[in-house]
């Protein structure tokens, strides 16, 4: 798969799966650490949210006519896996540590995605581009957590 | 990555659709095969004329109060079922895969475009209107307002069996016209499903009706006196007899979309990285199954000397060869899938055939396709390899023929007039590609060559829902195209009313 370009088929479904992932983590955040619940129940709820704007936009412009099969050339998805699995004996500056290098990941993701993909399809790398801005902005916000719990 | 689930869960059994209900036919049935797993999916009956008729008959009846609802009400169930095909856009998609073979990419795109023929028909308010001039003498108003016809058939093609339909039925009803639809008999699953959604959306029994089979539904459409015009796509021998001889003889105003060979020029200055991506889509695209599908390139050496055209010769055929070689065969749900497989084995056997018609003919076998790689455990029978031939000359049947297959012929021209020409060799002018980075060379391109759909630095040139589907010589026989503002003079007469009191 490594020298295989990608299909966009794929990478919707790898977004898709990146964000069932987030939304899980940081509900199972919100459940173990609940000082901060509301924040981290924010940021699962946005990941659906993520979801349905990335698959909404690539639905109502993915184009027969257009390279949908070969518009992320070089993109290797292993590359971009992110490890969402909490050890049951984690403390919460472990799950913080963890979830600053989810969005890392998760933006980085994004933003490679984008930049392959822009020469080739309409609004996709646009919406790649949009979840990458909305994931950078938790970064901050997760490290401030860390730095007040340190 | 995932191996998509199926939503056709087990063997269907097709029926017409015919005055708002479900029924059965009968006429014999024929089984629906995936060709990428070999499974039967459905049964699809293969209609009699009785049956043609009988559906004719309940169009005729529809269409008086079909006619006589206003545009706005009308296009109000094309708006519920745009969508309800939103909503089921998923399913759809994943069933254009199961009956025809194609990657899910390539469903997905065929589902949207179909539904954008929806989205332009719900215009007819606007589109629909005529126009006016008063005083054309003293006190004399003339004005033009244009009316449906009466009952119109269509007859689609397997390579596009969601949205082909799409380009004649949403404009014909939304112009206040009833359908008779004949899907291809080997993939005629996803226009059920649009049917039972146009069910849902409120259009009237009568006005938009399915009928199965082969050839004597055709032929009964053909001779039935009640059907105005016929929409045909399909291939070029099949849309002249229905043209000139069927529709001839009954009289009926016809749009025939038929066959291809098109051409890809590439000159020397084209970006190649994206031309390269773009001809992977357009030469194996849908398996090659693509009426605008090219599948001759030819390599131009505009300004180059000798040796210059001989290296980027060499340097186009490099990566065209290298990217056709990692192409990824499968199952078209599994979503890594570039390419899925040929409709049956019938057509996989023409496409062999034309592989070894260009060995015999002296060309060269730069990458043989009946070599090949699939993902997942399936049997070969539909599938076969992106092919490549080298020293192509125009003559030659792999050249002139369309193979409707992942065939590339590739071939050399000295200067773009020389490679206008090698287009203008070929009877076919549906479609024609030009990749260059020079304005001067894309206008002289889109402004002398004989094709109907011209793409400059676009390898599939569809044009979409609000601009026709063009189409030149043996490729398009009629007047008016599917789609668009054409569509919507194609399904509908003129009138001009003088107006004096006196």
């Amino acid at each position: 798969m490594e020298n295989v370009s990608l299909t966009t088929a794929a990478v919707i479904s790898f977004c898709e799966e990146l964000e069932d992932k987030s939304s899980a983590f940081y509900t199972e955040l919100a459940e173990r650490w609940t000082e901060n619940a509301e924040m981290f129940q924010t940021f699962a709820k946005d990941g659906g949210k993520n979801k349905t704007w990335v698959v909404r936009t690539y639905q109502e412009t993915i184009s027969d006519a257009l390279e949908a099969s070969y518009a992320f050339e070089g993109l290797v998805l292993g590359d971009h896996a992110v490890e969402t699995t909490l050890a049951q004996d984690a403390g919460y500056m472990d799950a913080l540590e963890m979830a600053i290098t989810l969005e890392e990941k998760a933006r980085a993701f994004y933003l490679d995605a984008a930049q392959r993909s822009e020469s080739l399809l309409a609004t996709i790398p646009s919406a790649f581009k949009r979840v990458a801005k909305k994931r950078g902005k938790r970064k901050p916000k997760l490290e401030s957590l860390l730095g007040a719990a340190k | 990555m995932a191996v998509l689930a199926e939503p056709i869960k087990k063997v269907l059994r097709l029926r017409n659709f015919i005055d708002g209900e479900w029924v059965d036919s009968e006429g014999e049935t024929k089984d629906v095969v995936n060709p990428a797993n070999g499974k039967t999916i459905a049964t699809v009956p293969i209609s009699t004329e009785d049956e043609i008729n009988e559906a004719v008959e309940a169009a005729k009846e529809a269409y008086p109060a079909w006619r006589r609802t206003p545009p706005l009400a009308r296009v109000r169930c094309l708006f519920r079922l745009k969508e309800l095909l939103e909503e089921n856009f998923e399913e759809i998609s994943r069933i254009q895969t199961m009956e025809h073979g194609k990657t899910i990419d390539e469903s997905r795109g065929e589902t949207r475009r179909g539904i954008e023929m929806v989205e332009v028909a719900t215009g007819i308010p606007s589109l629909m209107m005529g126009y006016n001039l008063e005083d054309i003498a003293t006190g004399i108003d003339e004005y033009l307002i244009r009316q449906p016809l009466g009952v119109f058939g269509i007859i689609a093609p397997f390579n596009f069996p969601f949205m082909v339909p799409l380009w004649f039925a949403p404009f014909a009803v939304a112009t206040g016209n009833c359908i008779v639809l004949k899907p291809s008999s080997e993939d005629p699953i996803s226009q059920v499903k649009i049917l039972e959604l146009a069910d849902e959306a409120g259009i009237p029994p009568g006005v938009w009706n399915i009928v199965h089979g082969g050839r004597t539904v055709v032929s009964g459409m053909l001779k039935n006196p009640d059907i105005e015009g016929i929409c045909f796509v399909g291939s070029t021998p099949v849309g002249r007899d229905v043209i000139y001889k069927g529709c001839g003889e009954t009289g009926k105003r016809v749009i025939a979309m038929c066959g291809a060979k098109n051409f890809a020029l590439v000159m020397p200055d084209a970006n190649l990285d994206r031309t390269i991506a773009a001809c992977m889509t357009s030469f194996y695209g849908n398996t090659g199954q693509r009426c605008l599908a090219n599948a001759n390139l030819v390599i131009v050496g505009d300004g180059l000397n000798d040796q210059e055209f001989d290296a980027f010769y060499k340097k186009v055929v490099d990566a065209f060869v290298a990217a056709a070689k990692r192409i990824r065969m499968g199952y078209g749900l599994d979503d890594t899938v570039h390419m899925g497989p040929i409709r049956d084995e019938k057509k996989k056997n023409n496409v062999l055939y034309y592989i070894e018609k260009g060995i015999e003919e002296g060309a060269t076998l730069t990458l043989d396709g009946r070599e090949f790689e699939i993902v997942g455990d399936l049997p070969d029978t539909c599938f076969i390899g992106p092919t490549v031939f080298e020293d192509v000359t125009l003559d030659m049947a792999i050249a002139q023929d369309e193979i409707f297959g992942p065939v590339a012929s590739i071939m050399k021209a000295k200067n773009l007039q020389e490679g206008i020409d090698m287009i203008h060799q070929n009877p076919f002018g549906n479609a024609a590609s030009l990749f260059t980075q020079n304005g001067k060379w894309a206008r002289e391109f889109q402004y002398n060559v004989e094709c109907g759909n011209i793409g400059i630095n676009t390898g599939i040139a569809a044009p979409m829902a609000f601009f026709p589907f063009s189409g030149m010589k043996d490729s398009f026989f009629g007047t008016l195209h599917g789609q668009g503002q054409e569509a919507v003079r194609f399904f509908t007469e003129s009138k001009v009313t003088i107006q004096r009191w006196f």
